[in-house]
């Protein structure tokens, strides 16, 4: 079995008196590809985003590579640099052109050399397929372009773990595809990510394990293939049934 | 009626002899009033109590009391209070830079937080410090978002210059009264006057127009 990397337990998140995560636990092992599913207001989202501490968890632990994050004097810029995130409205710089968006972080954090940031931007860019659009700004830009800008954006910091927020709930239709092919490329390449997502298709074929999450809870979750086939829970068959 | 408006051409001379009063109040006074605006924007943006609450009523003094008060306490009261003499000119460029400070310290307040949330959090989660995401993502973005309201309030200033006249600064509106009381000839003078604003104003937003476009997104 791979390297445990991240591990979340027993977390609990409320706003006031709405209590939108509960209990819930993960593992995620090197190289892993989790896919997070589930009706709008599960909590999915929520729960990305406390895997980064974007929000703070209320109980419960999580720990990455075997050091408690969420607790204590923990270096979250590190951690920020070693987790990236791909939202689903991108986020780009729009001040800045696609190269700058992608160099900006490393070369403030001086990663590298400036040359070497460079040229691994270039080649990111190349690898998402806008190679030709580096000096392009944002917004002349389609949503995929945008988001896979984003993609190369997370993959400039050499994460160790990539987050995907919904990234493609804000795209037309058509321009959907792109994005997954790049997602199922960096996985191939045994990127460890975990993705919150209504693509079912990615869920099902590119993702090695699944998590159906409703009402703040994880009610299913395993093989993704087997829970597609025959899910167990009867929410997760009605949600899927209804979805599919 | 009659009205000689050959003199309107006439006095422009006239009324240049202020031009240059009006012109430095105005850009120190604007200059002045952009860094304070800046210094209590932010103020306004931050965590730290005691700078919120200190730009929050120096906010509130100056949009609850008229600038023409606020140059008459500048000039007459407080030298009186504290014993000093204030000459006219820095007076005339307090007034301008306080007054417009407290205007600008909205508009920078209301740039800064009308970034969108994504953008701190795409820099959090790149692992950029406060300072980077401040000063490489959120500051150059409230900019373009605030040039509209800044110029519209450079305007403004510029303008509001001409009410330093009560506290005996020699910028246009002053030469104008003079030459009117001079003259009698009240029509021509005034339109002159006018139609000096006018140019000015022009000027300026043309000059801000210029910026805005090369700073579009």
């Amino acid at each position: 079995m791979k390297d445990l990397i991240l591990s979340v337990k027993n977390l609990s998140k409320s706003y006031g008196d709405l209590e939108v995560l509960k209990d819930i636990n993960m593992d995620v092992r090197e190289g892993e590809v989790i896919s997070v599913i589930g009706p709008s207001g599960s909590g999915k989202s929520t729960f990305l985003r406390c895997i980064n501490l974007l929000e703070e968890p209320n109980s419960g632990t999580i720990s990455y590579q075997n050091e408690v994050i969420n607790q204590g004097k923990y270096n979250r810029r590190k951690l920020h640099r070693e987790i990236g995130m791909v939202f689903q409205k991108f986020n780009l710089f729009p001040h800045m052109t696609v190269l700058k968006n992608i160099t900006y972080a490393p070369q403030k954090l001086k990663i590298a050399s400036k040359k070497e940031i460079e040229a691994k931007a270039r080649e990111l860019l190349s690898k998402v397929g806008l190679a030709m659009k580096a000096d392009e700004m944002p917004n002349n830009l389609s949503g995929g372009q945008q988001q896979r800008v984003a993609i190369a954006r997370a993959l400039a910091m050499s994460p160790k773990i990539l987050l995907f927020d919904e990234p493609t709930s804000a795209l037309d239709p058509e321009l959907v595809g792109e994005v997954l092919k790049v997602m199922k490329t960096l996985a191939d390449e045994g990127m460890t990510m975990v993705v919150v997502t209504h693509e079912m298709g990615f869920a099902r074929e590119v993702s090695n394990h699944l998590i159906f999450m409703e009402n703040g809870y994880i009610v299913e979750e395993g093989d993704p293939k087997e829970i597609f086939a025959h899910p167990k829970n009867e929410r997760t068959a009605q949600f899927l049934s209804s979805v599919l | 009626m009659d009205f000689d408006w050959s003199y309107t051409v006439t006095a422009m001379p006239i009324l240049l002899n202020g031009l240059e009063f009006t012109i430095s109040i105005a850009v120190f006074g604007i200059a002045l009033g952009f860094i304070l605006g800046v210094l209590a924007g932010l103020s306004r943006c931050s965590h730290n109590k005691i700078l919120y609450h200190i730009a929050g009523i120096y906010i509130g003094i100056i949009r609850g009391t008229p600038l023409m008060v606020q140059a008459i306490y500048l000039y007459f009261a407080i030298p009186v209070m504290l014993d000093f003499n204030l000459p006219v000119l820095p007076a005339g460029i307090l007034a301008i830079g306080l007054n417009s400070g407290a205007y600008i310290a909205e508009i920078v307040r209301g740039a800064i937080q009308s970034v969108d949330l994504g953008q701190y959090e795409a820099g959090t989660c790149l692992g950029l410090s406060k300072f980077q995401i401040y000063w490489g993502i959120v500051f150059p973005q409230a900019f373009r978002l605030m040039l509209p309201s800044l110029g519209n309030q450079f305007i403004i200033s510029l303008k509001d210059t001409s009410i330093l006249t009560v506290i005996g600064a020699t910028e246009m509106t002053h030469q104008a009264m003079k030459a009117v009381s001079a003259s009698f000839k009240t029509v021509e003078v005034y339109t002159a006057l006018a139609l000096m604003y006018l140019l000015l104003c022009t000027l300026l937003s043309m000059i801000l127009k210029r910026v805005e476009g090369n700073m579009k997104l």
